[in-house]
């Protein structure tokens, strides 16, 4: 049985790590002898068997192809119509996990246990479907880890570092940077800031236009009128990307499906550099964000490490270099290195410290005794970058005499305006009648290891709490119900 | 000083705070000259209205300090960083006009990347 397995779930490309017998982390291949398994599944119309990875990718029907899955985990009513039945994500992402377990057990032995990695911003649902996505694939999660987190203890521990390091991991679909210190082989995670739609599928779509306007200015058509063209174009155009990595200029035909004729692209570095550099300058954006959450200055990092496929592209590198004044590293291969450190980090988990993602707290009037000035805000009990696990209190009033039930809303974000932090939940608690305004309640939020947050309201007077985890209703949220039944149908489903 | 006074406010927080985009963005040129010029003010000159749109959205004024630009830029950047992930696509839709902005004023007072 391999006992530490790590996983990297990805938006594009998903990967399986287990520590040897000397302790060093190795990935295993699928079934298919790929290192890493695109994360895409075939749902095919004539035999009852669902294609993961390459096979997905490259062949079938667009409308039974779901690719980037991932981005839809924390949408409460996202649901897929296939031939009448509808797959939650959660499900989508167990058939991925599933050939993961399924390929690699046969080389490594049963595999139980599992760190899985997310990314450092996904929210209580995203996290919670990963959780049932494992479990409907038969493997139990030790815990979840942040992608750049995961990422920085495969490179602390094989590069040797000490000191403050950034990682900035730009992959298929999201960007993470986060910011930790090294000090002996404890690791402290400072901050972690994310941007959800943010990756190299939006270099893709980008020159997918590109090719659109280059193949309109000489035949006057669309490259494309369906879908699975559009992803065969799309593929070409992620194909001519990662060649603007290694050459300066790159040329390549296309036609459209309609024989409209044949078209010549030209690409050259400087035009794709210049074609995405407002999402690079967005980048940088959430670099000098993730600093200030940090109170830190750019010559305060001493290592900058690159991670995700997309620190391929030369300008990436370019444009920390300059604003860093160093050399950033490479962890790696980047497109493993977030599998291997979680493997690492299965073992390893007591020497990591995590800190709360986000703040949480609630909506509150807050009057200053000394201005008499008085504003509607969001009401932090659990600032971000908290050491995690953590437990916060802090004491409201209520508002109104004779309240018979308290409401208090639960937030999510660190904006002292409450028109820019999301409600996640609301929390309800009865209380007697006949009381005046003023009475004191506390309210505690706790965030676990698993970055999942619970709230509590305690009401003085009476005695009387409620508490809550934060939970979800929507078309794609399984039941626990769900969850079993879905599983036992799962286990018995044929998945190459 | 401080006294807090729990509200709960859901159901009238469903609107947020609508951007007042009205710069035509349908500017013409390839894909790479509006990509790179979002708001077109090089082409336009100084007075162009598509980069007063970009400082309008933003709250930026030509005279302002630096440093209150830059605090501006983070504070915005924040916001609508989150708000680009956000469930609803007028919000997202939203968010992402006003990170076009944000990129043209950080671009435009502070040098390309």
């Amino acid at each position: 049985m391999a006992k530490y397995v790590g996983i990297d779930l990805g938006t594009t490309l998903s990967g399986l790590a287990y520590l040897k017998s000397d302790g060093s982390p190795e990935i295993v291949p699928n079934g298919d002898g790929e290192r890493l398994t695109p994360s895409v599944v075939y749902f095919d119309a004539h035999e009852d068997v669902k294609l993961v990875g390459s096979a997905a990718r490259d062949g079938g029907d667009p409308a039974r192809t779901i690719f980037q899955i991932k981005r839809h985990m924390d949408d409460p009513d996202y649901v897929i119509d296939i031939d009448g039945k509808k797959w939650a994500p959660s499900e989508i992402s167990a058939l991925i996990l599933a050939k993961l377990k399924r390929d690699c057990e046969r080389i490594i032995g049963e595999i139980e246990e599992v760190v899985i990695t997310v990314p450092a911003n996904f929210n209580e649902l995203a996290r919670k479907s990963t959780i049932a996505a494992a479990e409907m694939a038969g493997m139990k999660v030790l815990r979840l880890v942040n992608e750049p987190t995961a990422a920085a203890v495969y490179y602390a521990q094989t590069q040797d570092v000490q000191g403050r390091v950034l990682v900035f991991d730009l992959g298929g679909g999201t960007l993470d940077v986060t910011i930790l210190q090294v000090t002996g082989d404890t690791i402290r995670i400072l901050t972690s800031e994310g941007a959800r739609h943010l990756g190299g599928s939006n270099f893709d779509d980008l020159l997918l236009m590109l090719f659109d306007e280059q193949y309109r200015s000489q035949t006057g058509q669309d490259l494309f009128s369906d879908e699975r063209h559009r992803r065969r174009i799309l593929q070409l155009a992620e194909d001519a990307k990662k060649m603007l990595s290694k050459l300066q200029r790159v040329n390549d035909t296309v036609a459209n499906d309609l024989n409209s004729g044949i078209a010549r692209i030209d690409l050259s570095r400087d035009g794709f550099e210049d074609l995405i550099r407002g999402m690079l300058t967005r980048t940088l954006l959430l670099v000098e964000q993730a600093l200030d959450s940090a109170g830190l200055t750019a010559n305060e990092v001493d290592h900058v490490v690159l991670v995700g496929g997309s620190t391929r592209i030369p300008k990436v590198k370019k444009v920390l270099e300059k604003f860093f004044a160093k050399t950033p590293k490479s962890c790696g291969n980047v497109d493993e290195c977030v599998a291997l450190g979680a493997a690492l980090f299965a073992r390893s988990s007591a020497r990591i410290q995590e800190v709360c993602n986000a703040s949480y707290g609630t909506l509150a009037m807050v009057y200053n005794a000394t201005t008499g000035a008085e504003k509607l805000a969001n009401s932090v009990v659990i600032p971000k970058n908290s050491l995690i696990p953590c437990s916060q209190t802090q004491i409201y009033q209520t508002s109104e005499d004779n309240e018979q039930v308290i409401e208090m809303d639960i937030t999510q974000g660190e904006d002292e305006d409450p028109r820019f932090v999301d409600v996640i939940g609301r929390l309800t608690l009865e209380v007697p009648p006949g009381r005046p305004k003023g009475c004191e309640v506390e309210v505690t939020f706790s965030y676990d290891a698993n970055q999942r947050v619970q709230a509590r309201v305690f009401d003085r007077q009476s005695g009387r709490s409620k508490e809550v985890a934060v939970s979800y209703r929507g078309a794609g949220v399984l039941s626990e119900e769900d969850l079993s039944r879905r599983s036992m149908h799962l286990r018995a489903m044929r998945i190459e | 000083m401080f006294r807090k006074v729990l509200q709960s406010l859901s159901r009238s927080l469903s609107s947020r705070p609508k951007a007042e985009f009205t710069a035509n963005r349908a500017a013409p040129g390839s894909l790479l000259e509006r990509l790179a010029d979002p708001f077109g003010h090089r082409a336009g000159g100084p007075s162009n209205p598509g980069r007063e749109a970009a400082e309008l959205l933003c709250g930026i004024s030509p005279n302002m300090p630096r440093d209150q630009v830059a605090a501006q830029i983070k504070l915005l950047y924040r916001r609508y960083n989150r708000a680009a992930s956000s469930l609803d696509a007028n919000v997202r839709a939203e968010a992402e006009r006003m990170l076009d902005a944000i990129v043209e004023i950080r671009e435009q007072w502070f040098g390309p990347i």
